[in-house]
Formats: C-alpha cells, sequence, structure tokens
C-alpha cells in the first residue's frame, strides 16, 4: 500500500469510518475471461440522433420547420423527455407552471439526463464488459457500470446532473437503472421538474442496422401520480463521422429587461 | 408583460416541439417573422455555444449597420458540412432569420445563400 493511501485509510478507520465500498465492487475478470465477455456484448457503432431531431444550421428542428412553412402544427412532440404530457400531480403541475413562467430566458450549458437522451446533440454509445458510455456532444457523460455492483449506499449517493446509473443486457436490451438525479429542470431549461428521488430505467435496443428503440419510464411519487412512459428511438446521425466537441468560450447571450438578446461580439465590447 | 408572455408562450411552443438549443430557448426570436438580409460578412466566429455571422448591411439612410446571426453549436453546423472556412470575411451572403423579438440587429439563423442563390456548406 502506497504511503499516501495508508495514512487515509488509517485516518477513515480512526474516524471510525468504513472506505467506500470497495469490497462490493466486482473484481476484474482475467484477461481471457474477460475478451469472452466483451465478444458477446452488442457493438453500436457510430453517432445516434433522436429520430425527429435533426435540426438546420440554425440548430432547430428541420420537422419543425417544415411544418411551420407549410403553416401546419408539428405532428408530435419530438422532445418526449422534456416534460410536457407528462402524468404531474399537483407538486407537478406547480413546478411545470413556475418553469413555464422562467424557462424562456433562462440558458444552459448542456442538457443533462434524462434532457441527453431525447435531444438534437448527437450520442455515441460505447460498451464494456463493466461499463456502458453514453457521451453527447455538449460532454454530457454518463457511466452506467454493468460489472455487477449496486447503487452505492445512501451515504455515498448525492444528487447530481447525470445521477447514478448501473445496468445489465437482457439478451441485446440494455437496461439501465439510474437514480439520483438532480431535478432535471435546474441544470436545463428543458429538463422535466421531476423530483432527486424519482427512479428511472431505460430499455434500448438496437432494431436494426439504422435504429434504436426503447423506452424510459420513470417513477416519482413526489411529482407522477403514476409512472411516466417515454418511447425514445434514435437513428443515425447524418453527417457525423467524429464527435464535435468545443469548449463554451463564446456566451453571447445576454439578458435585457428580463429577455434574453444577443450580445456583441468581444472585439466591439 | 404582454412580452414576457409572449415569451413563455414561444418557450412552451419551442420546448414541446422546435428541439431547440440546449442553451436557450427559442422564446428571444419572433418565429412568426422571417427577414432576409444581404451584407457582407466581417467575422464568422465557429463557437460554442453559438456560432455567430456578423454581417455589415447597408442601412436605409446609407449608413453601414452590423447584424449578429446567431447559428446552432458548431456541431449542427457540422452534420449540414459546413466548417470554420465555409463563410469567409469579406464575402457577400444573404441571411434568412427569425429576428429578435426586441428589436436589436439580430436573429436565428434558418439559412445562408451566396450571391449566385446557392445555400452554403458541403452537403447543399
Amino acid at each position: 500500500m502506497r504511503p499516501g493511501v495508508a495514512v487515509l485509510a488509517g485516518l477513515l478507520l480512526a474516524g471510525g469510518m468504513a472506505p467506500a465500498s470497495a469490497e462490493d465492487i466486482p473484481k476484474p475478470d482475467a484477461p481471457k475471461v474477460r475478451a469472452a465477455k466483451f465478444a458477446k456484448i452488442p457493438y453500436w457503432d457510430g453517432m445516434w440522433i433522436g429520430e425527429h431531431l435533426s435540426t438546420n444550421i440554425g440548430g432547430i428542428s428541420k420537422e419543425f420547420l417544415e411544418a411551420r412553412d407549410k403553416g401546419e402544427a408539428p405532428a408530435r412532440n419530438i422532445m418526449s423527455l422534456t416534460g410536457f404530457g407528462a402524468p404531474w400531480n399537483e407538486e407537478g403541475k406547480k413546478r411545470q407552471a413556475e418553469r413555464m413562467k422562467v424557462g424562456g430566458n433562462r440558458k444552459a450549458m448542456g442538457w443533462g439526463f434524462p434532457g441527453m437522451m431525447s435531444s438534437n446533440a448527437p450520442l455515441l454509445f460505447l460498451f464494456t464488459p463493466e461499463e456502458v458510455l453514453i457521451i453527447n456532444a455538449y460532454r454530457d457523460v454518463r457511466h452506467i457500470y454493468t460489472d455487477g455492483r449496486k447503487h452505492p449506499g445512501a451515504d455515498d449517493l448525492w444528487p447530481t446532473v447525470w445521477g447514478d446509473s448501473i445496468g445489465h443486457w437482457e439478451g441485446d436490451t440494455l437496461v439501465i437503472d439510474t437514480v439520483a438525479v438532480k431535478n432535471p429542470n435546474i441544470y436545463f431549461h428543458g429538463g422535466p421538474p421531476l423530483s432527486d428521488d424519482a427512479h428511472y430505467v431505460e430499455r434500448l435496443r438496437k432494431v436494426g442496422p439504422d435504429r434504436i428503440e426503447g423506452t424510459v419510464t420513470i417513477t416519482d411519487p413526489a411529482t407522477l401520480t403514476q409512472p411516466w412512459v417515454v418511447d425514445v428511438a434514435y437513428k443515425r446521425a447524418d453527417g457525423f463521422e467524429r464527435m464535435i466537441s468545443i469548449d463554451f468560450d463564446n456566451d453571447r447571450t445576454g439578458n435585457e429587461d428580463g429577455v434574453n438578446t444577443i450580445e456583441p461580439p468581444k472585439d466591439e465590447k | 408583460m404582454r412580452l414576457f408572455l409572449a415569451a413563455a408562450g414561444a418557450f412552451a411552443l419551442s420546448l414541446c416541439v422546435a428541439g431547440a438549443h440546449a442553451h436557450h430557448s427559442m422564446a428571444m426570436f419572433d418565429q412568426t417573422k422571417k427577414v432576409t438580409v444581404t451584407g457582407t460578412v466581417r467575422q464568422f466566429e465557429w463557437t460554442n455555444p453559438h456560432c455567430y455571422i456578423q454581417l455589415t448591411v447597408k442601412g436605409a439612410n446609407g449608413a453601414t449597420e452590423e447584424w449578429s446571426m446567431e447559428m446552432g453549436a458548431p456541431m449542427y453546423l457540422y452534420a449540414e458540412g459546413w466548417r470554420p472556412s465555409t463563410v469567409k470575411p469579406g464575402s457577400q451572403i444573404n441571411v434568412t432569420i427569425n429576428p429578435l423579438r426586441n428589436g436589436g440587429k439580430g436573429g436565428v439563423v434558418l439559412t445562408v445563400t451566396g450571391m449566385d442563390g446557392k445555400q452554403l456548406g458541403k452537403k447543399a
């Protein structure tokens, strides 16, 4: 044991605290066993996007723009995880009303969870025997442990934007169980205003060469009258042969008299 | 107050159906209006959370004014075949936008064409 680790362990034990439950985390497999497991895992190559969410150069849904140009109402709610249409209870309705008051002039640095799973930012799914990574172009990253571990105990768990996820494979269906997600509307104005105690179960399956389908079932007695089941589907993200990630160094969205506007470029300030 | 309610309504619309940016809602733009502005590119910002074209435009009285044309994040432009070199300073272009609600000189971009009428970007 390295000296620093020994000191830390000593301090934890002296303080009556057990170290984080490392003993609950399965040991790595021997290379041959791991290779055999790896060979059985599906591979969802490429990048994926919600089936109705391809955008124009303004970042606006093409389906929405086509409907608008024809003078028609859009055929569907294409960002299904925003929360409109969820079975909200009184507390949920109250939260929805509050977001409507202020949401038009907020801004965010990403989608967070669950928003990133029905957004127009493309997704990358990466599978190993021990972990699934889901990453989008806003650098929202989900770590989904598939090594058999459980969620951390209450003392080791706190709400975050992306929550704590564990998963497993049922045949070629990826099942993800997520808890400890901070009210998604705090991070992202388009996030549903669920409570920190909401429980999310996703079932995702690649049903063809160019299509992934699934459901997200959200249970949250604090804000919902019943489980909220959302269908999701992803198609290949045209035009992306690699992930396009750039740091946020040019936020020109300002706010005048409570309404968002565009600020001048840096060289004119 | 009326402006505020209009913005809230547009916010609901943009969230329910539009599939807009993660960065902010579309409520700041008047989605019932389309304006086409022709001018000379002063600057093209290939940046997050948005790309911008700074366009120098001749105003009604002959004086020049600058418009800020907001686009999506670079990833959305990339998917449509745009690259940082797609819009060059000094070139003349037509930009169609939904204008800012507050009357400012800017808006969210719907299309960009060259003076030959062709859309910019490799995919066009």
